[in-house]
């Protein structure tokens, strides 16, 4: 992705608590590295489509960044499928597939 | 000269003159030509001008410099495709799933014409808001936008600047690296230094626009 000058620093908190899959529900729509994403866009898209507080969608997106996907949700497959088409019309590259 | 997006009682707000104007507009009819093919009826659209292939295409035809290491578009995008179409389009409606080809396929089927459609919408309003005057002979270059169109524009302005990209062979972060370097030795008359400045614009302004939008400045 794509820093543009005055982007704030960020926390760097690894949490895990948020992207723990339920057992239930053992679909996952990923979310790809790309360069030429906004680093801010793609966090507006986390905080616009999944209602994510600025600091989860930040956190999202700088796992995207840095270590080339993100799980950016969980749950039933048709959900998965949804959310996939939603960020795909925002231009990012998303997949959704069953969490192993 | 351009100024960037700024929130003003509600609308979002920025300066863009004539020429700057016209060539976000063209370049946003050229996506649209590309990705309006397969929507379903295709209805012919007046004011794409004249010739207006030449617009985007000269553009990208000058980064002969540029494309000689481009690469390989990443394969893993048109999993399930069984044909090989432009790759501008395997980004702009990439597979839904990497490694299952027939799942690939599906959502391809069930969600690319459907995709098509949004974005198609969102550049037409980039053309048609690009387009508008201003309404204030004393203000001409004043673009004033209300929300919807707003988003509209973000999310349009995104897809031309992943064509651009693809065209650019942007495919990695140390893509991005490269280009900026080449780009900085680039000779000021290059027709690749106009792509890749019209590109930087592009960032700009999409940048401007989506920190007006979230209020984050």
């Amino acid at each position: 992705m794509v820093v543009v000058v005055s982007v704030a620093p960020v926390e760097q908190e690894q949490t895990e608590s948020d992207l723990q899959v339920d057992p239930d529900v053992p679909w996952i729509t990923l979310v790809w590295n790309d360069p030429v994403n906004l680093m801010s866009y793609v966090t507006w898209v986390f905080r616009t489509h999944f209602g994510y507080d600025k600091e989860k969608a930040t956190r999202l997106m700088m796992d995207v960044h840095e270590k080339g996907r993100a799980v950016v949700s969980t749950g039933p497959k048709e959900q998965m499928e949804l959310d996939t088409e939603a960020m795909q019309g925002y231009g990012l590259w998303a997949t959704f597939q069953k969490d192993d | 000269m351009a100024r960037a997006f700024s929130r003003r009682r509600g609308r979002l707000v920025a300066h863009l003159d004539r020429s700057e104007r016209a060539v976000v507009g063209q370049l946003a009819e050229q996506v649209l030509e590309l990705i309006e093919p397969a929507a379903g009826a295709p209805t012919p659209r007046e004011g794409v001008a004249e010739g207006s292939e030449d617009g985007f295409d000269a553009i990208v035809a000058g980064i002969g410099q540029l494309s000689t290491d481009v690469g390989e578009p990443a394969p893993e995008r048109s999993t399930g495709l069984e044909e090989d179409r432009d790759p501008a389009l395997d980004r702009l409606f990439p597979a839904g799933h990497r490694e299952d080809p027939e799942a690939a396929r599906e959502f391809r089927r069930l969600t690319e014409p459907g995709l098509r459609s949004r974005k198609a919408a969102n550049l037409r309003t980039v053309v048609q808001v690009m387009e508008r005057g201003s309404g204030n002979p004393a203000d001409p270059d004043r673009l004033s936008l209300d929300e919807g169109e707003a988003i509209a524009v973000l999310v349009g302005l995104t897809d031309i600047r992943l064509v651009m990209g693809e065209r650019l062979g942007l495919r990695t972060d140390e893509d991005a690296e490269r280009l900026d370097r080449v780009a900085a030795d680039l000779d000021g008359e290059d027709p690749a230094a106009f792509a890749v400045m019209l590109y930087d614009f592009l960032t700009w302004l999409q940048e401007s626009l989506g920190r007006a939008l979230s209020g984050d400045f």
